[in-house]
């Protein structure tokens, strides 16, 4: 297992990360999950032994690895955010050459390249240099890197940011299957909330430098448990509507755009009527109605009164 | 694993053609250039290929010579032959004859004649490689010595210690005289002194022979291995840029995290850089052996020079690498690249040989990289022996310690991440 414990890094601009805890348990996912600026990779960086924390502790089996990292690093694999590849080696120099950096034997480490080259789908390609690879193709062999040494531990940091559907659901599929087939840890870091439902066992929110939030995918849900979100389609919308309808007490985290309007109310608010005499009042016609289901998106807007993604 | 650090360096350069245009390219263009283009101005007049000599002669030699004749008329008859005899050795016009009209001599020498009130402006110019300086009453006392046993007569020669090769020329013209002129006090001691006799020319030719022999310096081996100490320093700027650049997309997170310590890191850009710089000299130097002729006699020598001043690139690399990580940008490397391999190129003359206009020039000089470097297969061009180079091995030794010591103590811990 390993745990951080009051974790933290002040830089003199303010604090990135601001004593959080959090755990991993062999085999299996944890999200962390934020938007940007909230801390995620400074987190990262200090778990696996890169930068020294200001506070706090890293334990490897309950023994801080701050003085020690070799341990940690040992069984570690990290995705940096960034694709750490040399763009003028191929697919398959980049892994050898990462390979040797962990002195593994000559056929072990041929044997490796092979799998992990079909893992990440690039058996084809991998004789092309890096360069003339596509961002999606990049990131595949990002992830394919720090595969290599089998480790068991995974820190995956945005492995999917900005690239094409497939190459995403590519990426996804390979996540899973490696927690599932190598029992592999992971903590997969994003912003996209859907990936982290879909992904993680357990999540954490991240704000600010903070964990404002942690459990699993229904004990988080659970926090808007309360509360149901309406997704209203009308037509004639005018702003008089949407101002008499801030002014209700019962409805919050009112959001609207171009004859749509999302809010949350309490379970069993009887709002019907009142919603009603407001269309006819502002001459609105309501087009459909709907009740959804809260999601992590829900849940931090209910947490923190902002979006995730901008 | 070390090996495979330095394999990654060398592919990296050998995969970049606008590197490879810098460091293999433009010297050799620039060569050419150079040797063609800027080479006559250079053989013209500098001291490396023409030895400029200043005569300056106090007082009138025919007056002196009439003088003599008045004086002998009263210990023995002056006929017309005896008066021919005399003034055909003449001491100066003698040298004047001796260097002038030598086939060989003249290709190497040129002799200027400057007049008694130029003195002091002569020698306070550098560009003349020796002076010679005839006394007030030279020819009268030569004479006198050579028909009445007077006193044996002198004139000072002055030379321009900066210019070793040129100087020992001029020594070798002096002693040359000097035999020509006792010999013909024998000879007319002995009776045998005539007309004919006194300008033997062989002696003096194979004496030049010799000076040949030694190595000339034309302006393509200047230029061959002026470009080569100059475009090798860009090898250590450019791989400190490159190791950078493995700072700032996080490669070097992943060779940390494979627990390579940074001191492995930091050696294996210097094992690299040295194998690369070593690659690009051989490079140069093949391709001048080929189609400039250059002959590389002492080849050990010549591997021991440029080994010592890959080295030297090598720590130059190191140091520019634990700047870029410290100070978390490629500015050192950039600098080092835009600005500083040019003034380093001036001060060990790579463009011009700058140690000709100052002893101190030419010390500073010494302590650059490439200026010892240089200055060493100069040398080495002229056939001399590991003796001669200890001042060179022994300047790029210090700068290579200082230099490695530098760069480990400037790296910083963890590879300055925060
Ligand atoms: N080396 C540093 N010096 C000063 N401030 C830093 C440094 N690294 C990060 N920060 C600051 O710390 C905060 C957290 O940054 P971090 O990169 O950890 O966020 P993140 O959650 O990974 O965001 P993103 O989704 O954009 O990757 C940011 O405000 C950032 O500006
Ligand atoms: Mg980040």
């Amino acid at each position: 297992m390993i745990e951080v414990v009051n974790l933290t890094k002040a830089y003199k601009k303010g604090t990135a990360v601001d004593h959080i805890n959090f755990y991993i348990e062999p085999g299996e996912i944890v999200g962390l999950l934020g938007p940007n600026g909230a801390g995620k990779s400074t987190t990262i960086a200090m778990l696996s032994t890169l930068i020294p924390p200001t506070d706090g502790d890293v334990l490897l089996q309950q023994k801080s690895v701050l003085k020690d990292p070799s341990s940690l690093r040992k069984v570690l694999g990290v995705v940096p955010q960034e694709i750490a590849l040399y763009g003028d080696l191929t697919a398959k120099e980049n892994l050898n050459f990462f390979g040797n950096l962990y002195k593994m034997p000559k056929t072990q480490l041929k044997n490796r390249v092979e799998v992990v080259l079909q893992q990440i789908g690039l058996e084809q390609e991998s004789k092309k240099l890096v360069k003339h690879y596509s961002g999606g193709m990049k990131r595949r062999l990002n992830i394919g890197v720090a595969l290599l040494h089998e480790p068991q531990y995974l820190i995956m940091d945005e492995p999917t940011v900005g690239i094409d559907p497939q190459s995403r659901n590519h990426i996804l599929e390979t996540v899973k299957k490696l927690n599932e087939h190598s029992n592999t840890a992971i903590i997969y870091t994003s912003h996209y909330m859907e990936e982290v439902e879909y992904l993680c066992d357990r999540i954490y929110i991240m704000d600010q430098g903070r964990i404002i939030a942690s459990g699993t995918k229904e004990e988080i849900k659970a926090i808007l448990s309360s509360e149901n979100t309406i997704v209203v389609k009308v037509e004639n919308y005018s702003n008089d509507f949407m101002n008499d309808l801030l002014k209700q007490p019962f409805l919050s985290n009112i959001n609207s755009s171009e004859g749509e309007v999302a809010f949350t109310v309490a379970k069993g608010m009887n709002f019907l009527p009142t919603l009603f005499s407001l269309c006819e009042h502002h001459r609105v016609l309501l087009k459909s109605f709907q009740v959804e289901e809260p999601t992590l998106e829900d849940v931090f807007l209910h947490l923190t009164g902002r979006a995730l993604r901008n | 694993m070390f090996l495979a650090l330095i394999q990654k360096q060398i592919k990296l350069l050998l995969r970049s053609p606008s590197e490879l245009l810098i460091l293999l390219v433009m010297p050799i263009g620039l060569i050419f250039i150079l040797s063609y283009a800027l080479g006559p101005l250079m053989e013209g007049d500098t001291e490396i290929s023409k030895v400029e000599i200043a005569l300056v002669q106090h007082g009138n030699q025919e007056e002196q010579v009439e003088a003599f004749i008045q004086m002998a008329k009263d210990f023995f008859p002056i006929t017309d032959e005896l008066k021919g005899q005399i003034t055909g050795m003449l001491p100066v016009k003698l040298l004047e004859e001796q260097i002038m009209e030598n086939e060989e001599l003249k290709e190497f020498v040129h002799i200027t004649k400057v007049s008694e009130s130029k003195i002091d402006e002569t020698r306070n110019e550098k560009e003349f490689s020796a002076i010679i300086e005839i006394p007030e009453n030279f020819t009268f006392d030569f004479l006198s010595y050579q028909f009445l046993n007077g006193e044996k007569p002198s004139f000072s020669v002055y030379l321009n210690e900066g210019e070793q090769i040129t100087a020992s020329i001029v020594q070798t013209i002096i002693d040359d005289f000097q035999h020509q002129y006792t010999l013909n006090k024998v000879l007319s001691e002995n009776g045998l002194l005539s007309q004919g006799m006194i300008v033997p020319t062989p002696e003096i030719s194979s004496t030049i022979k010799t000076i040949q022999s030694q190595g000339e310096i034309t302006s393509k081996i200047y230029y061959t291995f002026s470009m080569a100490v100059m475009f090798i320093l860009f090898i250590a700027g450019t791989i400190a840029s490159q190791s950078f650049l493995e700072k700032d997309t996080h490669i070097f997170d992943r060779i940390l995290l494979a627990r390579i310590h940074p001191i492995t890191y930091l050696s294996s850009i210097i094992v690299s850089t040295v194998i690369l710089a070593m690659l690009q000299t051989m490079i140069l130097f093949t391709f001048a052996y080929f189609i400039f002729d250059i002959t590389f006699n002492h080849f050990d020598l010549y591997l021991l020079l440029t080994f010592l001043l890959a080295m030297v690139i090598g720590g130059i690399a190191a140091v520019l690498s634990s700047l870029n990580y410290r100070y978390n940008s490629a500015s050192a490397s950039n600098v080092f690249s835009n600005a500083l391999v040019a003034i380093l190129a001036l001060l060990g003359g790579s463009f011009f040989n700058i140690s000709s206009l100052s002893p101190g020039m030419a010390k500073i000089g010494m302590w650059t990289p490439n200026g010892a470097a240089l200055d060493g297969y100069l040398k080495l061009a002229q056939q001399v022996s590991l003796s001669d180079l200890l001042p060179n091995i022994t300047n790029l030794a210090i700068l290579l310690i200082a230099l490695i010591v530098l760069a480990f103590l400037l790296f910083p811990k963890r590879g300055g991440l925060e």
